[in-house]
């Protein structure tokens, strides 16, 4: 059995191919950050991007272009991250996040990193199913009628994971302040 | 009806307003993650059939096409120095017009060489040749090009020649990864295995590396 072929490309494919590579090109910064929030390390996000677009690409056909892409993309980055996570077999959890990125502006920057930070520690403490949701609502303004439908659940479970992870977040973010105050 | 969800405080949204802008990718990754699936749509990964999801499983993609990952800036060296080698260029995908980002990429997709000449670049000691250089690379190439089209004898033949001659090139990685799945696909097993073994205990920290253990898994 071989994984390596070169298959000559029908026209159609091509096109296919192209589309799925401009898409994943045009949101890349995107899907880097949303595996970040869901607790991926930034020395796996690369990896796991990998893994996404080829994901994409195998199920490009299906995609409905006059659905919103990111919500899209972020459902193959929770199944993605979770999956790598049961590999794992650790949760991120408990861990300080390493602040990996760069801020918006020089004047700025350390205070947004520094914000950024607590923000992606107080998630990763969130177990992932909860996290996405909130993650998807909260930051990525996904009404929660979209959320439902990208993470296969009822909206019920959209609702109650929303309230918990908002009480876990407002919760962690606190202690995250009082602990960094306390010192 | 479903009762409204417990708001967040102002303070607390305050700063998902600070995480919520995404920042801009280093150039440098973005050249990286974009040429990977480059070299995964040329090495055909959309006509296999795998479930989404399965991350260890799909690592092979990026394997493919492994030895032609190269950051921007090391790109834009090569390109410069003009190194040029004409018959491997079809192998890349190519380029789609929509980029913008990434000058390096607008001009249409380089040969699949400059970017295997860029990792060498990089990596290579000023002391080499330009044309040691090209030797390896080509090697190289024609080593996974023999891979992809399945002639795995002659694969072997080109590793060989390759660790003969560049025994400590940085390409020793994709050259190793390339000589466990030519010994699997021939149904050499015990050579095959060793030669994985070796490979993770040289290079426990290989992105390769799942790929290189399933190899073992779905060898005949």
């Amino acid at each position: 059995m071989s994984h390596l072929r070169l298959v000559p490309r029908a026209a159609p494919q091509v096109t296919l191919d192209d589309a799925c590579l401009g898409a994943f090109q045009q949101e890349l910064a995107y899907v880097y950050r949303s595996f970040r929030r869901l607790g991926t390390s930034p020395s796996e996000v690369e990896d796991l991007a990998q893994d996404l677009f080829l994901a994409l690409r195998r199920s490009w056909s299906e995609y409905d272009p006059n659905r919103p892409l990111r919500p899209y993309l972020f459902g193959f980055a929770f199944r993605i991250a979770a999956a790598d996570q049961r590999k794992r077999k650790r949760e991120v959890a408990f861990g300080i996040v390493e602040v990996d990125d760069n801020g918006p502006g020089p004047e700025e920057e350390l205070q947004s990193k520094q914000a950024r930070a607590v923000v992606l520690t107080a998630l990763s403490r969130i177990p992932l199913p909860r996290r996405a949701v909130l993650v998807m609502h909260e930051l990525d303004d996904v009404p929660v009628a979209e959320v439902a439908s990208v993470l296969s659940i009822p909206l019920f479970t959209v609702y109650s994971r929303l309230r918990k992870a908002r009480r876990e977040l407002q919760a962690g973010i606190r202690r995250l302040l009082r602990e960094a105050g306390g010192e | 009806m479903i009762w409204s969800p417990a708001k967040l405080s102002p303070d607390v949204r305050l700063l998902l307003d600070r995480e919520r802008p995404i920042a801009v990718l280093p150039a440098a990754a973005r050249a990286r993650a974009l040429s990977r699936a480059r070299s995964a749509l040329a090495a055909g990964v959309a006509t296999w059939s795998q479930p989404s999801g399965a991350p260890s499983a799909v690592r092979w993609a990026a394997a493919a096409g492994l030895a032609c990952v190269a950051t921007v800036a090391a790109g834009a060296v090569a390109y410069r120095l003009g190194v040029r080698a004409g018959p491997t260029a079809p192998l890349v995908a190519a380029s789609p017009a929509t980029e913008s980002p990434a000058p390096h990429w607008s001009a249409g997709a380089e040969p699949i060489v400059n970017l295997l000449a860029a990792r060498v670049l990089a990596a290579t000691p000023a002391r080499s040749g330009a044309g040691a250089v090209r030797v390896e690379l080509r090697l190289l190439e024609q080593a996974r090009a023999a891979v992809a089209r399945e002639d795995f004898l002659q694969a072997l033949q080109l590793l060989t020649e390759h660790a003969r001659r560049f025994r400590t090139g940085r390409l020793v990685e994709e050259r190793e990864a390339l000589r466990v799945k030519s010994l699997a696909s021939l149904g050499r097993r015990t050579e095959a295995r060793r030669a994985a073994v070796d490979f993770e205990a040289k290079f426990p920290r290989s992105p390769l590396l799942p790929a290189v253990s399933q190899i073992l898994d779905s060898a005949p």
